[in-house]
């Protein structure tokens, strides 16, 4: 369907990561925060104005898309983008009671605000789109690059996921019972056995085209789903696994995220595979966010490009080491599924 | 590629709740844009004029048969233009839940339509609102999803003020791709507090009604509304009605402003020139362009800049801000509905409030309703962020 080229993320974690689980990082004051750089190629005054996703979002994209490497269009996934300057407008509305307001945070909580501001910089008149469904968000936004690149085969597109943990977000997001009562340490989190998850963020962003040469990887299948029905997501996982790579898949990247809710879709996707297949988590890196299967997806460009899996990832670990077919499956609360399928075939 | 053709509107706005009654307002030349705003307390209710839909959120769910809790104002005029869309377009209850169908939305403000409940909501740490898990624009679509028991591909968009037009154009892909047989798409948006002391803060909302295309505009109106279309291939059509086809779409970006556009009007520009080239039409083609035409110094300036950049002559146009107010992520559904209805009778409706041409363009929009050929409509659709899209809808 598509190839990716090149990929860049920013996380919780530092990259490569360490095999060692005593070196990550760890959750502050419940959240598990990214760890931002220097962003050296965003304007100084530009950034000044950036809340923490944008930031993210578009130092995540710039060194993918300088001028030497410009793409057609933009194509990004972000549940809530823009979210923290809306409420911070929101405080400014209530507050003033209305008054003389200024308008910097609310021409920078539109939704498309990432994408928006990556083609102002990079100069991008392309395709340029910006997908918000939540816990589909980044899904949505690679079936539209899988369509522009089916619409223009010979151009690359940035394809990008980004979400960041907002303080309002995460005040709404406790108050809807998302998110873990107890302390608990990444380091542990597979181990609870209660309801709940531990709030992350991050950004990852992907060159992607049709062009197979030199490719990282090739995402071979999507499919999406909307539903809390446990036996509805394993028969729709085994009918994806059937059509499209039954007995072939090496390594399961699971979404699991240590809430008990959640945890039997993940059990079945890993009754369904081969005896010899690995299984890997990711969400204790980087912690639960609605785009998170981006840095699924950018774990899984990692595992195919070193053919490597940082021993502190895997949940089973079988005698298999060459990695050609992976199987991305997540969900965001339960009702929100993905099946990807990431493969090193040309 | 399949063809893609359109076999069902539904429209809300402040002139009408239903596509008769829009139609007919539109033919009338009404303005819905008035000096009332009673869907929440606000200071500038009763200074500056609003396009509201004339129906309470309580008297929407009562209507609508919504019972649940949490259930925004915008999700409620989703569903009214939503049930209209498919009872018109006839698919049966097998279709909607088919795996084959899909349903794109797009909406902007989602239920921060609530300001004050998320203000609250934002803030505390003891028990939230009902309101909690809705005030995200994607909770609009997935409660489309669970109330229409959808099975299909499921996506919402915010392109700012362009949208719904991409929702369309997701649509029309999914379906040219193979991961739809069939789309329903739109947008929808309420008024809200939020959008209000935003678009006042960036002093580009008018004092009184909106004048498109005048020297003196003074700015926009903002409105509220939603409409959804069901997209269908010309293969599964069997048949059915069929309104108009969906010929071009292209999105662009203008990469110049956070919130305006460039003196060039590339985004604009290239937009146009792009929905042409996929509908393979010539300029020459176009009888009619639904304009953006917000009524904003800059919007007005730079698509009438990039009209003559294209069109050298362009085609008649207008836009209906003037009827019902900019209604944001609705809007580039709602003008789809509007732009279909000019195809449907062959006529074209008054860009109302206008009296002299920008100096600079020296372009007067349509200023009367009246029956013409029309064969070919594009519909422009700016946003924030740069982002421009327009489509083409045709005559079948």
């Amino acid at each position: 369907m598509l190839y990716i080229h090149k990929t860049y993320c920013i996380s919780p974690q530092q990259n490569p990561l360490q095999d060692d689980m005593d070196l990550i990082n760890e959750p502050a004051n419940k959240k598990l925060l990214a760890i931002e750089p220097s962003y050296d190629q965003i304007p100084p005054g530009i950034l000044r104005r950036m809340g923490k996703a944008i930031r993210m979002g578009v130092g995540t994209a710039l060194p993918l898309i300088d001028q030497a490497n410009p793409v057609y269009g933009i194509i990004i996934g972000s549940a809530n983008a823009g979210l923290d300057e809306c409420v911070k407008f929101l405080m400014q509305i209530v507050d003033y009671e209305e008054g003389q307001l200024t308008p910097g945070n609310f021409v920078q909580s539109t939704g498309n605000v990432i994408a928006g501001q990556l083609g102002l910089i990079s100069k991008n008149k392309g395709y340029n789109i910006t997908h918000i469904h939540q816990g589909l968000a980044f899904e949505n936004a690679l079936i539209d690059a899988v369509m522009q690149l089916n619409a223009n085969p010979s151009k690359s597109y940035l394809l990008g996921g980004v979400d960041e943990i907002s303080p309002y977000h995460y005040n709404i997001e406790t108050l809807n019972g998302a998110y873990k009562k107890e302390d608990i340490s990444n380091k542990e989190l597979y181990k609870s056995e209660s309801a709940g998850c531990l709030p992350g963020e991050g950004a990852a962003m992907f060159v992607v085209n049709a062009n197979a040469g030199s490719a990282i990887a090739a995402v071979k299948a999507i499919h999406t789903l909307h539903t809390d029905n446990v036996d509805l997501v394993k028969l729709q996982l085994q009918l994806f696994l059937k059509k499209n790579a039954a007995t072939q898949i090496d390594l399961l990247i699971s979404g699991e995220n240590g809430d008990n809710r959640t945890l039997p879709f993940y059990t079945n996707a890993e009754s369904l595979l081969p005896d010899d297949a690995s299984i890997v988590r990711f969400k204790h890196l980087c912690g639960e966010f609605a785009t998170a299967s981006a840095i699924g997806l950018w774990y899984a460009c990692e595992i195919m490009q070193t053919q490597k899996v940082p021993a502190l990832m895997f949940k089973k670990k079988s005698s298999k080491t060459i990695y050609r077919n992976i199987l991305l499956y997540n969900n965001f609360k339960g009702y929100q599924h993905s099946f990807i399928l990431i493969s090193s075939d040309k | 590629m399949s063809r893609i053709f359109i076999t069902g509107i539904g429209v809300i706005s402040a002139i009408g709740n239903s596509v008769a009654e829009n139609h007919q307002a539109l033919k009338d030349g009404i303005c819905g844009v008035k000096k009332e705003l009673n869907l929440f307390p606000s200071k500038y209710a009763g200074l500056l004029p609003f396009g509201q839909v004339p129906i309470s959120s309580e008297t929407l769910k009562q209507q609508l048969q919504i019972t649940e809790k949490g259930v925004t104002r915008t999700s409620l005029l989703a569903v009214h233009a939503l049930n209209q869309a498919l009872q018109n377009s006839g698919l049966s209850t097998a279709d909607i839940i088919a795996p084959e169908t899909a349903l794109i939305g797009a909406n902007t403000v989602g239920g921060m339509c609530l300001t004050d409940e998320l203000y609250a909501d934002a803030n505390t740490k003891e028990s939230g609102s009902e309101y909690t898990s809705s005030y995200d624009c994607a909770s609009v679509n997935l409660f489309l999803q669970k109330h229409y028991k959808m099975n299909g591909i499921i996506n919402t968009i915010n392109t700012a003020c362009s949208s719904s037009a991409n929702a369309i154009m997701y649509g029309a892909m999914l379906m040219q791709n193979g991961f739809a047989k069939r789309a329903i798409v739109g947008g929808t948006d309420s008024l809200a507090k939020f959008t209000i002391n935003g678009f006042n803060a960036l002093h580009i909302l008018s004092p009184d009604n909106c004048t498109p295309f005048d020297e003196g505009r003074q700015g926009l109106n903002l409105g509220e509304g939603a409409a959804f279309l069901v997209l269908e291939r010309e293969e599964d059509i069997n048949g059915k009605k069929v309104y108009a086809e969906l010929t071009g779409y292209c999105n662009t970006n203008d990469a110049y402003h956070p919130s305006s556009l460039s003196d060039e009007g590339d985004g604009p520009f290239l937009s146009m020139q792009g929905a042409l080239k996929l509908a393979n039409l010539n300029v020459d083609k176009i009888d009619f362009i639904n304009a953006h035409g917000t009524a904003t110094e800059n919007n007005d300036r730079v698509e009438s800049m990039a009209m003559i950049r294209l069109f050298d002559k362009p085609p008649a146009f207008a836009s209906t801000k003037g009827n019902i107010g900019h209604t944001l992520g609705a809007a580039g559904a709602i003008e789809a509905v509007y732009s279909i209805l000019s195809l449907l009778y062959q006529e074209v409706y008054a860009n109302l409030h206008f009296k002299n041409p920008i100096a600079a363009t020296g372009l007067s929009p349509v200023q009367s309703y009246k029956k013409m050929p029309v064969n070919h409509v594009m519909s422009n659709s700016f946003g924030f962020g740069g982002n421009c899209s327009s489509l083409i809808f045709s005559k079948i």
